[in-house]
C-alpha cells in the first residue's frame, strides 16, 4: 500500500472540514473539490488547494464520479475521502477511484455492494447468525404484498429495496391500508432510487434505534468500538445521537457488537462502518437493519467516549497499517451526546433557512466539541442538506453530559438564520429524554404535536 | 448578542465588502457613480468610460463567478482576474471551461491547434476540448471575434469556469 501524501476531499461542509483537519494530524496535504457555491467554503479555506468541479447542483458537481476521480488524480493525490452522503456508498465511485490508482478511503466495492442492496445485506446478515426483522422477499403484487402481511402480521413497514433516509417506507397497520401504502411506496422508491423495488418488515412499534460502529484494517482485524443510540429522529431523520446508549443491558450490548463484528467479517469488512439495529427495549431484542459503509455523521460521540479518532483510524488502515488498538483496548468512557444544528425553522414544520449567518457565536467548555463549517458571515447555500455543525458534550456520565448540553445549547447564539437549537434544548430538556424513553416515533408522535402548541 | 456588537458589525467595511460593492456596480446596467458614507467610512466610485458600456452585457459569455475563486485555486492555472482592478483584458470576451478535466488545444496531439493567436471564430466554433475519463466535450466560442491569448495550458488541468482563452469582440 503506497502511503497518502495527498488527499482528494470528494465532500463538503463540515465533514470536509473534519476529514481535512484529520488529514493535517497526519502531515497529509489536501486538495478539496468544491461547487461553485462553496468557493467560499471553510474547507476550501483550510485545504492546502480548493479547485472547483462543476455548478452549484450537486449531479453537476458532487455527484460526478468521473469529474471527482480526473480533479484528484489531475491535482495529484493518492488517495480520496468520500465523507458521508453523496457518492460515500456508491460502489461505481470506489471502483472509478481503484481504475486510476487512487486509493478510496472506505470498504471495497464488494463490501459496498453487498451492505448497499438492503435485500442482500439482510441475507449476509442472516448467513452470519445476526437477528434480522421477520420479513418478506422483494414485492411484485399487491397479492404478493397481502400474502406476507399475512405471514409476518401487522404492523408492518414498508421498505425500498435500495432505498435509505426514510424515502419509499410507509407503516400499515391493517389491511385496509395495505394497497395505497404499495402504490405510494413504489413510487417514491422509483423517484428516489430509479427502483420500485419494495419489501415488508415487521415494525416495532417501541423502537429504539441502536447501531453498532465496527472498523476493519486490511489484515483481517475487525473492532468495534460499542454503541450509538440514535433515537430521536423525524422522518427516519436523526437529530440527536448519543453513546453509550442509556437502555441496552450490558449482555445485550456484548450480543449486538458480536453480531456487528461477525456480520462485518463475513463481508471482509475493512475501513469504518456502521451495523444498524432495531432495539425492541420492552423486550430486550435487536434486530439487523442494515450497514451503512461509511464514516458516519454522529461518528463524534463513539470517538469522545472511546478516544479514538475514527477518520485518522480511517486513513491510517488505509495506508496498509494494522488498526492502532485491539479490541482489548476499546472501553466506554462516560457519556456523550451530540445534537445535529440544522438551518431549518423547527416550529415552521423544519422549513429550510438558507441565508447569511450574521451572528455565530459558539459556546465553550473543555468538554464541548463543534464539528462545523459555519462562520460569522458564512452563507449557508440553498441547495445542500441543512445541517450546519454538530454540537457534542460529553461528562462522565448521562446526567452530566445532559446538563452541559443544556448549557452549551442555550449558549449558542445564531442570527440571520434559523435553527433547531430551540428545538434541540426543548427536546434535551424534556422529561422524556432526560428518562432515556424516547422510542423512534416519540419525536413526531408525542413531542412535537405539544411543543409545536407552546411555541 | 449584545446591542453594541451589532453596532460595531454595521460600521466595519471589509475588503470582501468592497469588492462586492464594486461588483455590483460594475454589474449594474443603471449605476454611474455611488457615494456611500457611513460612521467614519466614505466610499466614492465613478465608473470609467460610463455610457459605452452598451457593449458589456455581450461579451459576458458566461457567469462571472470565478472571479470569486479562492486564492489557493490551480497553481498552474492564471489566477481569475479580480473584478477589482479593471485591465486591457477586461474588454475581450472569457471563453471559461464549461466543465473540470484536462485542457486540449487540438483533437490528437499530432494535429493542428483548433485556434491560435489572431485567429477568426464564430459562434458555436470549436476552440478546445476538455477529456474526462476519455470523453471529450468541445469547448466553443461564445462570441465571434479574434483569439487574443490561449491562457490554459495544453493538456493541464483546468477547473469549472476557468478562463481558456480570449476573444476579442470587436
Amino acid at each position: 500500500m503506497p502511503a497518502i501524501k495527498r488527499l482528494f476531499v470528494a465532500n463538503r461542509g463540515e465533514i470536509a472540514v473534519r476529514i481535512i483537519r484529520a488529514c493535517k494530524e497526519l502531515d497529509i496535504e489536501t486538495v478539496i473539490g468544491v461547487s461553485e457555491a462553496d468557493r467560499d467554503s471553510l474547507g476550501a479555506r483550510m485545504a492546502d488547494r480548493a479547485i472547483c468541479i462543476g455548478p452549484a447542483r450537486s449531479s453537476e458537481s458532487y455527484l460526478r464520479p468521473d469529474i471527482l476521480v480526473t480533479a484528484a488524480k489531475g491535482t495529484g493525490c493518492q488517495a480520496v475521502h468520500p465523507g458521508y452522503g453523496f457518492l460515500s456508498e456508491r460502489a461505481v465511485f470506489q471502483r472509478k477511484c481503484v481504475e486510476m490508482g487512487l486509493t478510496f478511503i472506505g470498504p471495497s466495492a464488494e463490501a459496498i455492494d453487498a451492505m448497499g442492496d438492503k435485500l442482500s445485506a439482510i441475507r449476509l446478515a442472516r448467513e452470519a447468525g445476526v437477528p434480522v426483522v421477520p420479513g418478506s422477499a422483494e414485492l411484485k403484487s399487491e397479492t404478493e404484498v397481502r400474502e406476507a402481511a399475512a405471514a409476518i402480521g401487522y404492523p408492518c413497514l414498508l421498505k425500498a429495496s435500495a432505498g435509505g433516509g426514510g424515502r419509499g417506507m410507509r407503516i400499515v397497520r391493517s389491511d385496509s391500508e395495505l394497497a395505497a401504502a404499495f402504490s405510494g411506496a413504489r413510487a417514491e422508491a422509483q423517484a428516489a432510487f430509479g427502483d420500485p423495488t419494495v419489501y415488508l418488515e415487521k415494525f416495532v412499534e417501541r423502537a429504539r434505534h441502536i447501531e453498532i460502529q465496527v472498523i476493519g484494517d486490511l489484515h483481517g482485524n475487525i473492532c468495534h468500538l460499542f454503541e450509538r443510540d440514535c433515537s430521536v429522529q423525524r422522518r427516519h431523520q436523526k437529530l440527536i445521537e448519543e453513546a453509550p446508549s442509556p437502555v441496552l443491558p450490558a449482555a445485550t450490548r456484548a450480543r449486538m457488537a458480536e453480531a456487528a463484528v461477525a456480520l462485518a467479517r463475513n463481508v471482509g469488512y475493512s475501513s469504518a462502518g456502521t451495523v444498524e439495529f432495531v432495539y425492541d427495549a420492552e423486550e430486550d431484542r435487536f434486530y439487523f437493519l442494515e450497514m451503512n459503509t461509511r464514516i458516519q455523521v454522529e461518528h463524534p460521540v463513539t470517538e469522545m467516549i472511546t478516544g479514538i479518532d475514527l477518520v485518522q483510524e480511517q486513513l491510517r488502515v488505509a495506508m496498509g497499517e494494522t488498526l492502532s488498538f485491539r479490541q482489548q483496548d476499546v472501553g466506554i468512557r462516560g457519556h456523550a451526546i451530540e445534537c445535529r444544528i440544522n438551518a431549518e425553522d423547527a416550529s415552521a414544520d423544519f422549513m429550510p433557512s438558507p441565508g447569511r449567518v450574521t451572528t455565530w457565536s459558539v459556546p465553550q467548555h473543555p468538554d464541548l466539541r463543534l464539528d462545523t463549517h459555519t462562520y460569522e458571515g458564512y452563507l449557508v447555500p440553498p441547495y445542500y442538506d441543512s445541517m450546519i455543525g454538530k454540537l457534542i458534550a460529553s461528562a462522565t456520565d448521562r446526567s452530566k453530559a445532559v446538563e452541559l448540553m443544556l448549557r452549551a445549547l442555550g449558549d449558542f447564539h445564531v442570527e440571520g438564520i434559523k435553527t433547531t437549537i430551540p428545538l434541540q434544548s426543548a427536546v434535551v430538556g424534556h422529561p422524556t429524554f432526560r428518562n432515556a424513553g424516547v422510542t423512534t416515533r416519540w419525536l413526531e408522535t408525542e413531542f412535537l404535536p405539544s411543543w409545536n402548541k407552546t411555541e | 448578542m449584545p446591542k453594541n456588537m451589532d453596532e460595531k458589525l454595521q460600521y466595519e467595511l471589509t475588503y470582501r465588502d468592497a469588492v462586492d460593492i464594486l461588483r455590483a456596480v460594475k454589474e449594474s446596467e443603471f449605476c454611474d457613480s455611488l457615494e456611500l458614507e457611513f460612521g467614519d467610512m466614505k466610499l466614492s466610485l465613478t465608473r470609467a468610460g460610463a455610457g459605452d458600456d452598451a457593449m458589456r452585457p455581450a461579451i459576458r459569455v458566461a457567469p462571472a463567478a470565478p472571479a470569486e475563486a479562492p486564492h489557493k485555486t490551480s497553481a498552474a492555472a492564471p489566477a481569475p482576474g479580480e473584478p477589482t482592478t479593471p485591465s486591457a483584458d477586461d474588454a475581450y470576451a472569457k471563453v471559461m471551461a464549461p466543465m473540470l478535466g484536462t485542457f486540449f488545444v487540438s483533437a490528437s496531439p499530432n494535429a493542428p491547434p483548433y485556434v491560435q493567436p489572431g485567429d477568426r471564430v464564430a459562434v458555436g466554433d470549436t476552440v478546445g476540448l476538455i477529456e474526462v475519463m476519455k470523453l471529450f466535450t468541445p469547448v466553443t466560442a461564445g462570441v465571434a471575434g479574434k483569439v487574443v491569448r490561449v491562457l490554459a495550458e495544453n493538456g493541464s488541468l483546468v477547473e469549472h469556469g476557468q478562463t481558456l482563452l480570449l476573444i476579442d469582440p470587436t
